[in-house]
């Protein structure tokens, strides 16, 4: 019982702060356009397609994959701000959610025709395996994952405070027209932002596929996984995005553990409408 | 005369898309294509115009009808498996836990203050939520499909061979519904549910309670939807989890949107265009290409959004007044 708890508890610990990673980008993308992308989670299946690919093609392994797909999806990121994005910034915020609605329901509906309903998964990793630790297991895939995402993370934030364009990006979500004014050019600064926030989910795809299949509605099980995240963390605060990645990671492993394989969806979306009805600034929220 | 005020141009064209509603079974009744086609269109359209009560009027982006609609089949076919009670009394009972659900959810919700996306997410998570709950929830079947049984009669039970009788039912329940949109926007609750759809700040210091004018909106949007689903678990003819659909959910919210936001007959003509040109996909490819009518669904809600935010219903108008025009009618002269 406690034993399993624990195990549970290391696996989700190590799974949350990959769900970190995942929700990162569409963090910055909320926190500094209050633009709302709700295909986020579609970039991702798209980018573990892409890593799978890039994978078979090449004979790469799933982590090196990023090297390739980060531009990729950083150019798919720039043309979708600007054919789609950068038209919807002054509208309703319902015409803004069609628009990514839109964008959903196409990149899924593209990728079943052209990717098939069968998952996809990449033979094998340099990372499988595991390592006993005190009679835990702990899979060697997912303590690099975690630590790999622990340091994009922190790169991101390093780029948010110490950069020229991080700050920009910063004083465009605090205040949008000071920062004009100031000479921030704001469709070039938020073209950045949305194309970032599009690369870091190649990171999180690449990560993924080193112990996971891919099909092309899973999509959406990885978007509303960010905004459980984020709904957790509330914007602007990092080390909250990885606190609330760890308590998502941690309720579905338990939930795994405890309840039913089949309850393991219901954690996040549990958490996700209680703290919305709770706390809607989220644990760490700055606004 | 009383009768003279109503008989107006509008309330023609009314008629007349009725009296044609009518005629379709009379002429393609023996056409069970057409039937299921039809059928499915008007489905659609009362979901679609239910949907404007709480999208379209109060501006909730509502992702959730599969939730009303799956509470109110499993409702409905469950009562007829266990106690042989019919579904004409089983999908009122669904209608009103629909409601209930609307309100144990929304009280809290708006309470909160929880709009936009949020909304938006919290009404798309709770699907899945009930989704994989009665996955889990053996009583009600789990994950196997339970049929509906005929029993005492087809009228009875509604369970019907052919589409026809169903088509009449949802017509009625799509006039009721549009009637009663076009009821709710001329009414206190409508200015208010307009009015907090552009501005919720505002409408509050003038004195509107605005968590009540949405509560209602989503209580009465979940009463339709849960009787609808009462009539679509009899139509299908089995109860499965799958009817707890995201999947559909997005759709009729996309119906809404392309339709036109609050526009009483938006829903309609967005059904008839978008679910007609996706039967007639499925049809024509079926095989891999399947899924090409989301791809099209898709294009036409981000070019509707991009280009036509108020819908493609205002395109419909201004099409009319220019061939009244046309014919020497001058637009500004509503004939009285």
């Amino acid at each position: 019982m406690v034993e399993t708890a624990t195990q549970s508890v290391i696996t989700g610990v190590m799974m949350g702060v990959i769900y970190a990673l995942i929700a990162l980008g569409l963090s910055i993308v909320f926190g500094v356009m209050n633009v709302v992308n709700f295909a986020h989670g579609e970039f991702v299946m798209l980018s573990m397609y892409l890593s799978y690919f890039v994978g078979t093609a090449l004979a790469w392994d799933a982590v090196a994959t990023p090297f390739i797909t980060v531009p990729l999806l950083f150019v798919f990121g720039l043309i979708t701000y600007y054919l789609l994005i950068d038209r919807t910034l002054r509208q309703m915020y319902v015409v803004q959610l069609a628009v990514t609605v839109g964008l959903q329901i196409l990149m899924r509906s593209v990728a079943l025709i052209a990717f098939k309903a069968q998952p996809r998964a990449l033979q094998y990793s340099l990372i499988q395996g595991s390592i006993e630790i005190g009679g835990f297991t702990i899979l060697t895939s997912r303590l690099v994952s975690a630590a790999v995402s622990l340091i994009i993370i922190a790169a991101i934030a390093y780029f948010l405070n110490k950069t020229w364009s991080g700050a920009a990006m910063r004083a465009a979500s605090d205040d949008l027209d000071a920062a004009s004014l100031m000479g921030v050019n704001y469709h070039r600064t938020y073209a950045l932002t949305f194309a970032i926030g599009a690369a870091l989910t190649a990171i999180a795809g690449g990560l993924l596929m080193s112990f996971q299949q891919t099909d092309p509605v899973g999509g959406v099980r990885y978007g509303l996984l960010s905004w459980c995240v984020l709904a957790l963390a509330g914007l602007g605060s990092l080390p909250g995005l990885i606190v609330a990645g760890i308590i998502v990671g941690i309720a579905e492993t338990l939930a795994i553990s405890f309840i039913d394989p089949r309850a393991r969806l219901l954690a996040p979306y549990l958490i996700f409408i209680l703290v919305l009805w709770l706390k809607p600034r989220g644990l760490f929220g700055r606004k | 005369m009383d009768l003279k005020r109503y008989l107006n141009e509008r309330s023609l064209i009314w008629l007349a898309l009725l009296l044609a509603a009518l005629l379709i079974p009379v002429f393609f009744g023996t056409n069970q294509y057409a039937m299921v086609l039809v059928t499915t269109v008007l489905l659609y359209a009362v979901l679609a115009a239910a949907w404007n009560i709480i999208g379209g009027m109060a501006g909730q982006l509502d992702l959730a009808v599969g939730a009303y609609l799956g509470l109110g089949a499993f409702t409905t076919g469950t009562l007829l498996i266990k106690w042989n009670i019919t579904p004409w009394v089983g999908m009122l009972v669904g209608g009103i836990i629909a409601t209930g659900f609307a309100f144990l959810i929304g009280f809290p919700l708006f309470g909160f203050k929880i709009k936009e996306v949020w909304y938006a997410l919290s009404s798309s998570a709770m699907v899945e939520v009930l989704r994989v709950l009665f996955l889990m929830w053996d009583g009600v079947g789990g994950p196997t499909e339970v049929y509906l049984p005929t029993v005492i009669s087809p009228l009875y039970s509604l369970r019907f061979n052919t589409y026809i009788p169903y088509y009449v039912i949802i017509l009625v329940l799509l006039i009721g519904v549009i009637f009663l949109n076009h009821r709710i926007r001329s009414s206190r609750l409508g200015y208010s549910l307009l009015a907090l759809g552009e501005d919720e700040d505002a409408v509050e210091v003038l004195g509107v309670d605005s968590r009540a004018s949405k509560l209602k909106a989503l209580m009465i949007y979940a009463f339709i939807a849960g009787v609808v689903g009462g009539l679509y678990g009899c139509i299908y003819g089995f109860l499965h989890p799958s009817f707890f659909s995201t999947a559909l959910s997005t759709e009729i919210a996309i119906l809404g949107i392309v339709g036109g936001l609050g526009i009483t007959y938006g829903p309609l003509l967005a059904a008839i265009v978008l679910v007609s040109l996706k039967e007639y996909l499925r049809s024509q490819l079926g095989g891999g290409l399947e899924g090409l009518y989301l791809v099209i669904y898709a294009l036409f809600l981000i070019v509707v959004a991009l280009y036509q935010p108020r819908g493609i219903a205002p395109l419909l108008e201004t099409g009319y007044q220019k061939i009244k025009s046309l014919f020497g009618v001058r637009a500004d002269v509503k004939s009285q």
